[in-house]
């Protein structure tokens, strides 16, 4: 055969066994097979055990004896805390998958949300959708700036995010301080009805924060997957100088996830503060560290190159639901942290050998095969 | 991945299991719940679990809880839902496990009132009774509050100031969570006070996250700042639970006088460095609030007023020793022996 000539394939034989029609999958299926399916089932099996050993207690309304967490009181409940961690995860996530770090979403929901606050009071009593639609835009603008900030000063200084995002963590809620002069400002009434929305459900029901939840999830897994810049977003965090002979323009990329982190925090400032009823100076100091670590429990690496918005959805969720369980056993809760502690150490220790061991693999079956 | 995630929940198990149940004076689960008069659970949620005056309600509470567990035949278990520090977002989302898990009623001091108000209404639109103390939500649905008038409360601290400074002087306020209402009327009441004394003048308010290691750093930073500083008015004795300052304040340049005496703090009246401490009896925080709180669930029956005022104690060298086997009385087993054998 000459060199670069196109030779056909050649027709199989007639009696040749046919090759086998792909077998559609059952949804079980599809799920067990997603990078996520050991998260479920872990938040499947916990859920399982804190409703075995919960106890019950009368319901107020109707009398009847109700599981002291089965109960679509303490569900909803779980799934509203954990949705303040959640957004903001998943714009982590984004920025994480790309190799940076964002340690000031804390400071940008601060400052999103005493912005929001201070604005709304300044402008008087006003209908719930103008209301909100005004916060909305408030917030996401507040987040966005301050997350274009954070990439612009990445990029423009050549500064590790690390530093960058630590300095703008205390730069933003200082600011925060300064311009709240300390208060803890209300939000107008007629927004924290949109926020405490109960669609008719029963009393004590509010499902805003879990839906919102849900569809940041899934407009970010859209974006992660389905869309160019997601598949650059995996590029540039997987290999940067790959990413650079392949002409990805990286300063976009980078400024661009740092956007959508402060878009997040943004979000999350909006709904936490209409929910609560005011927005401080000091609202959520620390969670810093509990977005990163449902990234990080969702299946985020460190290293950049992997996550995804379902995996910090529930990592979050698994969070909240860890610290439940605290309660709903009675538990010592001084031992909260640490039990939340281990619990991430040990599922990344255990995801990085899995890694490793992996890669071990494939670098034997390489081995195996040059020497075949 | 489904191995470490199932790794970690084999390791959360192990560990939530290794944790025990109810930790030190927590008690067991109820199995109450509305409508079941034998047994009672009040959530009790103060502002922060590290800050040793709340720690002395939680002492009162359960103490009160046992009281009358054993002589009205009704079981009264006490919920320690208190976060590890303070933060306003999350009190609200505990006032809300704990209507959720069943709990009759809660005991509740504000981190912050604009963050509770809608929470607390929730609970009582749920049947739950909620009772406040220290630090009130006044705008809420809650059915009374325990306390000191707060406004008045810094306004003595800086009266009993004055009066050491002989009326002149520059004088720090040292205040705690900036977003606290209680310790922001606090901080007014002793503002409006110094307007009585021409003679002092204050540099200023200065907050802090409220443990004593951050409260005693931010005394000292402000002392190095302002070197002329002849008194502090301390509408939270935070600093005075180390015992960082007994050294670094000479009794004779600087005067403290301080909101609460608890045992750690009893050394500072002694060496004169806080001649006098106005000491709200933390204690009956938990006392009284489970003891108003069973009344309304289980007796239906409500407290005189609304707001039911707590009385400081005003404790110096002279009651030293009265004080010091007060707080033994309420359980607390840190008093130096020094002070307990003190005649008066």
């Amino acid at each position: 055969m000459a060199h670069g000539t196109v030779t056909e394939v050649p027709a199989a034989p007639k009696n040749a066994p046919q090759p086998a029609a792909p077998r559609s999958r059952t949804i079980a299926q599809r799920i067990a097979g997603t990078q996520e399916a050991g998260l479920i089932l872990v938040i499947v099996l916990l859920t399982i055990v804190l409703t075995l050993l919960a106890g019950e207690h009368a319901d107020r309304r109707t009398g009847e004896m109700v599981n002291n967490f089965w109960n679509a009181n303490t569900l909803m409940q779980v799934a509203t805390d954990a949705s303040f961690f959640a957004i903001m995860a998943i714009g982590a996530t984004i920025v994480i998958i790309s190799g940076g770090i964002d340690l000031s979403v804390g400071s940008i929901y601060a400052l999103a949300g005493v912005t929001m606050a201070m604005l709304l009071r300044a402008l008087g009593p006003s209908g719930a959708v103008p209301t909100a639609l005004i916060g909305i835009v408030v917030c996401v603008g507040i987040g966005l700036l301050c997350g274009i900030l954070n990439g612009a000063l990445v990029v423009g200084l050549r500064v590790h995010p690390f530093i960058i995002t630590l300095g703008s963590m205390w730069v933003l809620r200082g600011i925060a301080f300064v311009i709240s002069k300390a208060e803890s400002i209300l939000v107008p009434q007629s927004l924290t009805g949109v926020t405490k929305a109960s669609f008719g459900l029963p009393p004590g029901l509010y499902p805003v924060p879990m839906l919102t939840m849900i569809a940041i999830a899934a407009v970010g897994t859209l974006y992660l997957t389905r869309t160019v810049m997601g598949r650059h977003i995996f590029a540039f965090g997987g290999n940067v100088e790959a990413s650079r002979f392949a002409g990805l323009r990286l300063d976009r990329i980078q400024i661009g996830v740092f956007a959508v982190s402060g878009l997040t925090a943004g979000i999350s400032a909006f709904l936490g503060a209409s929910y609560f009823g005011s927005a401080s100076s000091g609202d959520a100091q620390g969670y810093e560290l509990y977005v990163i670590a449902s990234a990080v429990v969702g299946g985020a690496s460190l290293t950049g190159g992997r996550g995804t918005a379902l995996g910090a959805t529930l990592g979050a969720l698994l969070i909240v639901l860890i610290r439940q369980s605290i309660r709903t056993l009675h538990l010592d809760q001084n031992y909260e942290w640490i039990v939340i502690g281990c619990a991430i150490i040990v599922a990344v220790v255990i995801d990085q050998w899995s890694t490793r061991a992996a890669a071990r693999r494939l670098a034997q079956a390489a081995a195996a095969s040059r020497a075949a | 991945m489904a191995k470490r995630m199932t790794s970690t929940l084999a390791a959360t198990l192990l560990l939530m299991a290794a944790c025990g149940k109810g930790g030190e004076g927590n008690t067991q689960r109820a199995q109450g719940g509305a409508g079941n008069d034998s047994a009672i659970t009040i959530a009790l949620i103060a502002k922060s679990s590290s800050n040793p005056v709340f720690l002395a309600a939680r002492t009162g509470a359960e103490a009160a809880a046992k009281d009358i567990s054993e002589k009205q035949g009704v079981k009264v278990t006490v919920n320690w839902m208190t976060p590890p520090q303070e933060d306003g977002q999350v009190q609200a989302q505990r006032i809300q496990q704990a209507v959720n898990g069943g709990a009759d009623g809660i005991l509740i001091s504000s981190s912050d009132a604009g963050k509770l108000t809608g929470a607390i209404n929730d609970a009582v639109d749920r049947g739950v009774e909620v009772m406040t103390f220290d630090s009130d939500v006044p705008q809420s649905k809650r059915f009374a509050f325990y306390g000191v008038d707060d406004v008045k409360t810094g306004a003595a601290v800086m009266d009993e100031l004055a009066k050491l400074l002989d009326g002149k002087g520059r004088v720090a306020i040292l205040a705690g969570n900036q977003n606290a209402p209680n310790l922001q009327r606090r901080v007014q009441g002793a503002r409006d006070a110094a307007k009585k004394y021409p003679g002092i003048e204050i540099v200023g308010a200065f907050n802090h996250i409220e443990t004593p290691q951050d409260a005693a750093a931010e005394v000292t930073r402000v002392n190095n700042a302002y070197p002329g500083i002849s008194g502090w008015a301390m509408i939270g004795a935070w600093p005075l639970f180390t015992q960082a300052l007994l050294k670094d304040i000479d009794p004779k340049r600087m005067k403290v006088v301080a909101v609460d005496a608890l045992p750690a703090e009893l050394p500072y009246v002694e060496k004169g460095i806080a001649p006098v401490l106005l000491a709200q009896p933390v204690y009956m925080w938990g006392d009284v609030g489970v003891r108003t709180l069973v009344d309304r669930i289980h007796a239906k029956k409500n407290p005189p007023q609304q707001t039911i005022p707590m009385e400081l104690v005003r404790v110096t060298n002279d009651n030293l020793g009265t004080w010091a086997r007060q707080l033994r009385d309420w359980g607390f087993t840190d008093v130096p022996q020094k002070y307990l054998d003190l005649q008066k």
